[in-house]
């Protein structure tokens, strides 16, 4: 009696997920499909659905003919730069959060959450300003550098994690004469691979699809990122769009693959970020 | 014999902060020296631009002139701008569609997905790949679906017989769509927020309700509902947040290669204020009007976060 709403709970699931995940992977099997067509079958009406033949060699083109590779090194530059500082500067600052006595120390933390509730939109014109005025527009310092002073995210991530690591620790380090910096770079830092492996993905997913800083300070193309590189494409593919579908699934590839290695990260980043 | 004791509690004090400062020496000072990095983006990068920001909002500023003292006059034109009004009227519009919408089906998702079922890793995955997608390959990626000769939606309608669409360049169809393509790139980051909350859901409140004789949907409405209503809240409140400063989609999906004046159409029935704010910073460069409608958005956002943290207490359900 008691198995009986169960199944029926678990075959109503099933249809709910399995109708939601043909909705949420069609739009890409159709734009890859629509990526592998000659521009004549991509505009064909009535719609020729399947491609014939199979054109892989608009991927081919697509990395011969434009930008695609200088961009894609951007991209990379940024994000490995910013997931370097992110996880650097949010864990040492979290740590001293989590871990030491220092004046202030009570009401600063109070300070980084209420930093978390201000919206970027009031802090954006000002931001521009001030890397105009270090002579860094149109380069990608100002899409890294913030990360490397600490968002209040990944400074509250690392401190939770701090936080649940024993005190005997601290204690023994103490003992063999480590500084409070030796104690949290050899000793506590190790210990939270999970949560930098979060912090990590997150900032790896936020910087390479960030759209919005890139547009304020890159005017050159050879300095874009991806999305706007892929995406000021367009204007000159005119009649060619199956290769900027082509360029975009492109983009996504890289993410992709980390995506799939490391989902049950991804997983956790998300759910702890409930808590932001 | 009194300054006697004077000297003494003199030394008694010197004393004092010597060990204080002994103490600031080693743990404090490295303490301090730690989270430099928070304190230097926190002077410089929010305090001192809140401040300037507010500064601008009330003078005229061009990027090129040192900005000038101009008192309410940004705020005054705003209040007569029609395409501000228009801006704020879409914003609002996109973001009741877009929240409700989002949070419901994440809610029903992640429910469905809270159970031993085979293959939840690939339906994991499956929702979660328009999560990691740029808006950039989103844009290509419902062209397939939306394009307004050759999409997948125009064929499906023509099939039955119905009247194909312009989508995107339709001034009533262009809020409701980009909200459809947002709900399906973001339903599935919601879901898995919602999965965590839960998992907190202790497994024998709804082994009690079966016994009470509840069936699939009263417990989800008794159960459920009330225990994850502080998860909903959260949800709701930073969702609101971010749609109301909504712009990369909306730059991305009604722009035209990257140009940033193009985007908010057909004639602007899809321009948002962050888009707004945007376009007058950043293309006429009118740094003054921008940020004054960088700080209304601010009121407004603290606003409606003030009410939904009032109505809460209505409808959220706190454990004892």
């Amino acid at each position: 009696m008691n198995k009986n709403p169960n199944k029926k709970r678990k075959i109503i699931s099933y249809i709910i997920i399995s109708i939601s995940s043909i909705l949420m992977l069609t739009p890409f099997v159709t734009a890859a499909l629509n990526s592998l067509k000659t521009y004549k079958q991509y505009t064909a009406i009535p719609v020729e659905w399947i491609p014939n033949p199979f054109r892989w060699k608009n991927y081919l083109d697509v990395w011969q003919m434009t930008d695609f590779a200088q961009y894609g090194w951007n991209s990379m530059v940024v994000t490995i730069l910013s997931v370097l500082g992110a996880i650097l500067s949010c864990s040492m600052v979290a740590y001293a959060f989590a871990r030491l006595d220092f004046p202030y120390k009570n009401s600063l933390f109070f300070m980084v959450l209420g930093t978390l509730m201000i919206p970027p939109v009031v802090m954006i014109i000002p931001q521009f300003m001030i890397f105009k005025h270090m002579g860094f527009l149109d380069t990608l310092i100002p899409l890294w550098l913030l990360e490397w002073l600490a968002q209040p995210f990944g400074i509250f991530l690392m401190r939770q994690a701090f936080l649940q690591i024993p005190k005997e620790y601290e204690e023994a380090a103490k003992l063999d004469g480590c500084s409070p910096f030796q104690t949290y770079w050899r000793i506590f830092l190790p210990m939270c691979k999970p949560q930098l492996a979060t912090l990590t993905i997150f900032t790896f997913m936020t910087k390479w699809n960030e759209i919005l800083a890139p547009v304020i300070y890159l005017s050159s193309e050879d300095k874009f990122t991806l999305p706007i590189g892929v995406l000021s494409m367009s204007g000159a593919w005119f009649g060619k769009e199956q290769y900027l579908v082509a360029a975009a699934l492109m983009s996504l590839i890289p993410i992709l693959i980390v995506f799939l290695f490391t989902e049950k990260f991804f997983v956790k980043g998300a759910s702890s970020s409930g808590l932001k | 014999m009194i300054g006697n004791l004077k000297s003494q509690t003199n030394i008694q004090t010197q004393v004092n902060t010597k060990k204080k400062r002994k103490s600031l020496s080693s743990e404090g000072k490295w303490g301090l020296l730690m989270i430099s990095p928070y304190l230097i983006h926190f002077i410089v990068f929010i305090a001192f631009t809140l401040l300037a920001s507010l500064y601008f909002s009330f003078s005229s500023y061009d990027m090129l002139n040192p900005p000038e003292w101009v008192g309410l006059e940004n705020y005054n034109k705003l209040i007569q701008d029609p395409v501000f009004w228009k801006s704020l009227k879409n914003t609002a519009y996109f973001t009741i569609l877009f929240v409700p919408t989002q949070t419901i089906l994440a809610l029903i998702l992640a429910v469905a997905l809270n159970q031993s079922l085979k293959g939840l890793k690939f339906f994991r995955i499956a929702h979660f790949i328009p999560v990691i997608s740029s808006w950039t390959v989103v844009l290509y990626v419902a062209d397939a679906i939306f394009n307004p000769r050759f999409g997948l939606a125009n064929d499906l309608l023509l099939k039955f017989g119905l009247e194909p669409q312009k989508w995107l360049n339709d001034e009533h169809l262009v809020i409701p769509v980009l909200v459809l393509v947002a709900v399906w790139k973001g339903v599935g980051y919601m879901m898995v927020i919602f999965l965590a909350g839960l998992q907190n859901v202790p497994e024998d409140l709804y082994e009690a309700a079966e016994i009470e004789g509840a069936g699939v949907i009263q417990k989800f409405r008794y159960v459920t509902v009330p225990l994850i209503s502080g998860t909903t809240f959260l949800v709701l409140v930073l969702s609101t947040i971010t749609t109301f400063q909504a712009f990369e989609q909306i730059y991305v999906m009604t722009g035209n290669s990257g140009d940033i004046t193009a985007a908010g159409g057909p004639n602007n029935a899809s321009m948002v204020l962050m888009l707004y704010l945007f376009q007058q910073g950043f293309a006429f460069l009118k740094m003054g009007y921008a940020s004054a409608i960088a700080w209304i958005l601010f009121i407004i956002l603290f606003v409606i976060t003030l009410i939904q943290v009032k109505l809460q207490k209505k409808w959220v359900h706190y454990e004892k």
